[in-house]
């Protein structure tokens, strides 16, 4: 069957096409070329007033796993929506079914986990193969692992890490490596509290400038094309961008992503002791080729805050708003922390915080580098999306939100002198074309011939852009109408995207002693095999490419 | 003919603590398990095939087909007003299909064990608390209280595995072992070569009382405990590293208010972490608990108890509390879903009783219509959640007994 989008204004960053009227033909879940079209189209959408553009990619949003599960438990008196279509699960800890609806319905059509615990995986994907219509992946945490502080400790080879790092992505299924608070989680369960980047863990004498080098090391030698995602040392502790800048150093020039930067751009400056680093952190980001990273952008509100970094949670927990949290150390393998949270428009902090996610997205002179995030649910649920590009395509909309703001916050932003909007075609490339990029997904985000019918058509008609990307015209799934004015057509179920870079299997021998010796499990029983992902998880594997061939 | 095939590592269903290091021999439908904890390898042999198992369908006493066992139950259920799904342990696909099932039929669904899981998730929900889990614990445990005795019951590999492994990563020094209740000799002998073991022998009603005379600067005696025995914990615990909590909610049940029991722990060992580090491991149900209320959770938002309505559901913990339903006759068609008990099954009386259960489920009564099903980690594979609710695991096929499983009959049904 030949579907035809006719005549749309199509947005294609990565063929840089830019607001050019054409149409887009689909066959059997690909984009075809219209030199293709052999046989006659079956059916024609008219898309004169439309824009086009190919599905959007959240690429940091908590969708899955341990955590995400103790928020839904924890805070069951949120569960009480209303809304018609919907279960009563509250948007800032869904069900996997409310979840894959509200994205489809705003026109995401791949998300990754962002902190897939690897002794976790199993549930993880589990989870995540609940969530009806999405693509989705996950990067898998290491850095704070009992075995891999081990390999730095006894000095092993870089290639002996490599092996490690390519191992873990293939049995936990993951798409990339996630590193939280380097070495500080492990460092809490034995009682520190706080870890700098050049700062020795206690007990196995490890900075976290050494797990970023070797780790940001391995993904590139391994050709892994997401780089090491960080979320960096000092989360959320007032003058934590020096140490972000260390982090960034600690990659010496290798790629480095780092995640939800505005809560680690913060400065200390002013009588509050709270300012915004926002500039430090953008000059770095525009001045050095090999860094992205994704925002995590506040939003006013209630939400619940969940994070691998048990370290920060706990030292956050105090802010717990309602008054509980839960935190947890898991498996010699990571941690996880939940705290529930309001941002308070009226609190000086929450404001600033609010201004310095904004500040980064307009002081990045490259949108390919800078990701449009709110760190769902951190920093406010996946459903802000719209209102987020609402306030970076809008300054008359931002200002007027700023001046209800405290005014003290003006003393230590710069928000107010910025004058940028961002464009339709730069709005898509941080939620299309650029994640795809950098997540190596070569079908996704584009509108190429061969690449995946991953679609969402918007009513270019509509006057409010926040309207206009809450409520897609028509979102297309793998070739398939799923959504139409808002209504769902049909339910697809996505794949789960994975990089297997290839590695010395003489390392199992090793990590089947220590699992044998310490975990309360097998290696055998901990992979996650592709067979064991499509029968029991219920989610197929799609391997993607490496950038090259292993380099060491 | 006889055919052999030996087994190594099959993953067992039957706890909560899934170990996946049991060795078993099969011989055609029959297997022996090679274990040292007798317990528990008498435990899995006891799911063996016997003279007695139920292998057909069957209604009411007669033997009959498949297809007319799930035509009757296709009928009562459409002829009811209220049918209540019992969860009495099913791994995760069959608990996928029972949430579709009960979507399809305006089913509500509970779990037996629920009272208990709502003792713990109750502190999560009203404070939250510090956890660990079982490898945290193996490793990095320098002192482990244990409340109740229930635990070593219902997981026995417990001390070997996790409390007094072989080998453990970060202890250095020769664990403390502190046991508040009425423990047997035999748990204490066990116990007692491998690590430093303190035994209190405390009504467990007085928990409350005991942690908060730990807690406070000036220690004196209470109801069954000397001051030099709580100076003496006390030093345990100030000098501890990384200390964990355990216990299972279940044994807390004829103590006057077992809610306050957990809170209390839970408060004891938060407030501990203003200076070292503890946390708490509870230890959750045999039937599949943990894999309930996990896949409930992510696939509602709440971890039991829920009615489908329409093509949307409704949750509430006291008006869908299986036993208070049972008992009010406000449910007409229980199907019991019980693919590990080796308990006997409640039937009710003046309700309907359909029950999916494994061969060699045994009854108060016979039930209205049974279909056997295999065993998840025996009969077919599947995913079970381990008590600390980070681990899950995939089960094994070791046997062809021929049978349905749970799923297939509740997609059939659907």
């Amino acid at each position: 069957m030949i579907t035809q989008l006719k005549s749309g204004n199509i947005y294609d960053p990565h063929n840089k096409i830019c607001n050019l009227k054409n149409d887009v033909f689909i066959q059997d879940g690909k984009i075809i070329d219209k030199k293709d079209v052999k046989s006659k189209v079956d059916k024609v959408i008219n898309c004169s007033d439309k824009i086009i553009m190919p599905g959007a990619i959240d690429l940091h949003t908590h969708i899955g796993g341990g955590k995400v599960n103790i928020a839904r438990l924890m805070l069951e008196e949120f569960h009480n929506e209303k809304e018609p279509g919907y279960d009563s699960s509250a948007i800032i800890a869904p069900s996997t079914l409310k979840t894959g609806l509200k994205y489809i319905e705003m026109g995401y059509t791949t998300c990754l986990e962002p902190a897939l615990l690897p002794i976790n995986a199993r549930q993880a994907h589990a989870e995540m193969s609940d969530i009806p219509f999405i693509d989705k992946g996950g990067y898998a945490l290491l850095g704070n692992d009992d075995y891999f502080l081990d390999l730095l400790r006894k000095k092993s080879s870089q290639s002996t890490i490599n092996d490690y790092v390519a191992f873990i992505l293939s049995a936990t299924q993951s798409l990339g490596i996630k590193v939280v608070n380097p070495g500080g989680i492990n460092a809490f369960k034995f009682n520190q509290r706080a870890l700098n980047v050049d700062e020795k863990s206690k007990y196995y004498g490890i900075t976290p400038r050494e797990i970023v080098e070797k780790l940001t090391r391995a993904i590139y030698d391994l050709g892994v094309p997401h780089p090491l995602h960080v979320h960096c040392s000092n989360l959320g502790i007032p003058g934590n961008f020096l140490s972000t800048i260390e982090t960034i150093k600690a990659a010496n020039g290798l790629p480095i992503h780092l995640t939800h930067i505005q809560f680690q751009s913060y400065g200390n400056n002013g009588d509050k002791g709270f300012s915004s680093a926002a500039v430090e952190i953008s000059n770095y980001l525009n001045k050095i080729e090999n860094l992205t990273c994704d925002v995590g952008q506040i939003m006013f509100g209630q939400t619940v805050t969940m994070s691998g970094d048990s370290m920060s949670q706990y030292r956050n927990h105090h802010h717990a708003h309602p008054n509980k949290w839960m935190c947890m150390d898991i498996e010699c393998d990571a941690g996880c922390g939940v705290v529930p949270f309001k941002y308070k428009d009226k609190s000086f902090v929450n404001a600033l915080q609010w201004a310095i996610g904004l500040e980064i997205f307009l002081l990045a002179e490259d949108p390919w580098k800078v990701f449009l995030t709110t760190d769902h649910p951190n920093g406010a649920p996946f459903t802000s999306y719209p209102h987020l590009i609402k306030l970076l395509m809008d300054k008359t909309f931002r200002n007027d939100i700023l001046s209800q703001l405290p005014k003290e916050i003006l003393n230590h932003t710069i928000l107010h002198t910025l004058s940028r909007e961002y464009t339709l075609n730069e709005i898509a490339i941080m939620t299309r074309s650029a994640p795809a990029k950098i997540l190596g997904l070569k079908e996704k985000g584009n509108l190429s011939a061969g690449s995946d019918a991953d679609i969402t058509v918007y009513d270019r008609n509509k006057k409010d852009i926040e309207e206009m990307f809450t409520h897609p015209s028509l979102v297309i799934k793998d070739g398939k109408v799923v959504v139409e004015n808002g209504k769902i057509k049909e339910y697809v179920w996505g794949k789960t995207h994975t990089v297997k870079p290839e590695y010395d299997r003489s390392i199992e021998k090793d990590l089947g002693k220590f699992f044998e010796k310490y975990h309360t499990m097998k290696l055998d029983n901990y992979i996650l095999s592709d067979d064991e992902m499509n029968r029991l998880i219920g989610s197929p594997v799609y391997v993607n490419d490496c950038k090259y061939k292993r380099k060491q | 003919m006889t055919s052999q095939n030996n087994i190594k590592n099959l993953v067992c269903p039957f706890c909560s603590i899934h170990c996946d290091d049991i060795s078993v021999t099969t011989t055609n439908d029959q297997y022996k398990v090679h274990q040292k904890n007798t317990i528990c390898a008498k435990k899995i042999e006891s799911y063996n095939l016997n003279n007695k198992s139920l292998v057909m369908p069957m209604i009411g006493k007669k033997v009959v087909k498949l297809s007319e066992a799930l035509k009757q139950i296709s009928n009562l259920i459409e002829g009811h007003n209220e049918t209540l799904i019992l969860n009495h342990g099913v791994e995760l696909a069959g608990l996928r299909s029972i949430l579709n099932f009960a979507s399809q039929r305006n089913c509500i669904i509970d779990h037996v064990g629920s009272k208990f899981l709502y003792q713990n998730i109750g502190v999560v929900q009203r404070t939250g608390y510090m956890a660990t889990s079982l490898t945290e614990t193996k490793n990095r445990a320098d002192t482990i209280i244990v409340f109740g005795n229930e635990i070593f019951n219902k997981t026995p590999r417990l001390i070997d595995k996790v409390l007094v492994p072989k080998d453990s990563l970060c202890t250095e020094s020769k664990k403390e072992i502190i046991l508040v209740g009425d423990f047997s000799e035999k748990i204490v002998k066990t116990i007692k070569g491998k690590c430093n073991i303190t035994n209190i022998k405390l009504d467990l009603n007085l928990i409350n009382d005991f942690l908060k005379l730990l807690a406070a600067n000036d220690l004196k005696s209470m109801k069954g405990l000397k001051k030099s025995e709580l100076t003496k914990i006390k030093n345990i615990l100030d000098k501890s590293k990384y200390l964990v909590a355990t216990w299972t909610a279940s044994d807390f049940i004829k103590t006057l208010n077992p809610n306050k029991i957990i809170a209390s722990i839970c408060k004891h060992i938060v407030d501990l972490n203003v200076s070292s580090r503890a946390a708490c491991m509870p230890i959750s149900g045999v039937l599949a608990d943990a894999t309930s209320s996990q896949a409930l959770t992510w696939m509602t938002g709440f971890p039991s108890r829920i009615k489908h309505i329409d093509g949307t559901f409704k949750h509430d913990r006291n008006a869908f509390d299986s036993q208070k339903l049972i008992d009010e006759k406000n449910v007409d068609v229980v199907i019991h879903v019980s693919t590990i008990n080796s308990e006997k099954l409640q039937i009710n009386k003046n309700i309907t009783n359909i029950v999916l259960g494994h061969p060699n489920t045994s009854f108060t009564s016979t039930p209205d219509i049974f279909i056997p099903v295999g065993i998840p980690g025996i009969d077919y594979e599947g995913i079970m959640f381990r008590t600390d609710n980070v681990v899950s695991v995939a089960l094994k096929n070791i046997r062809d007994i021929k049978l349905p499983s749970a799923q297939n009959i509740l997609d059939n049904l659907a």
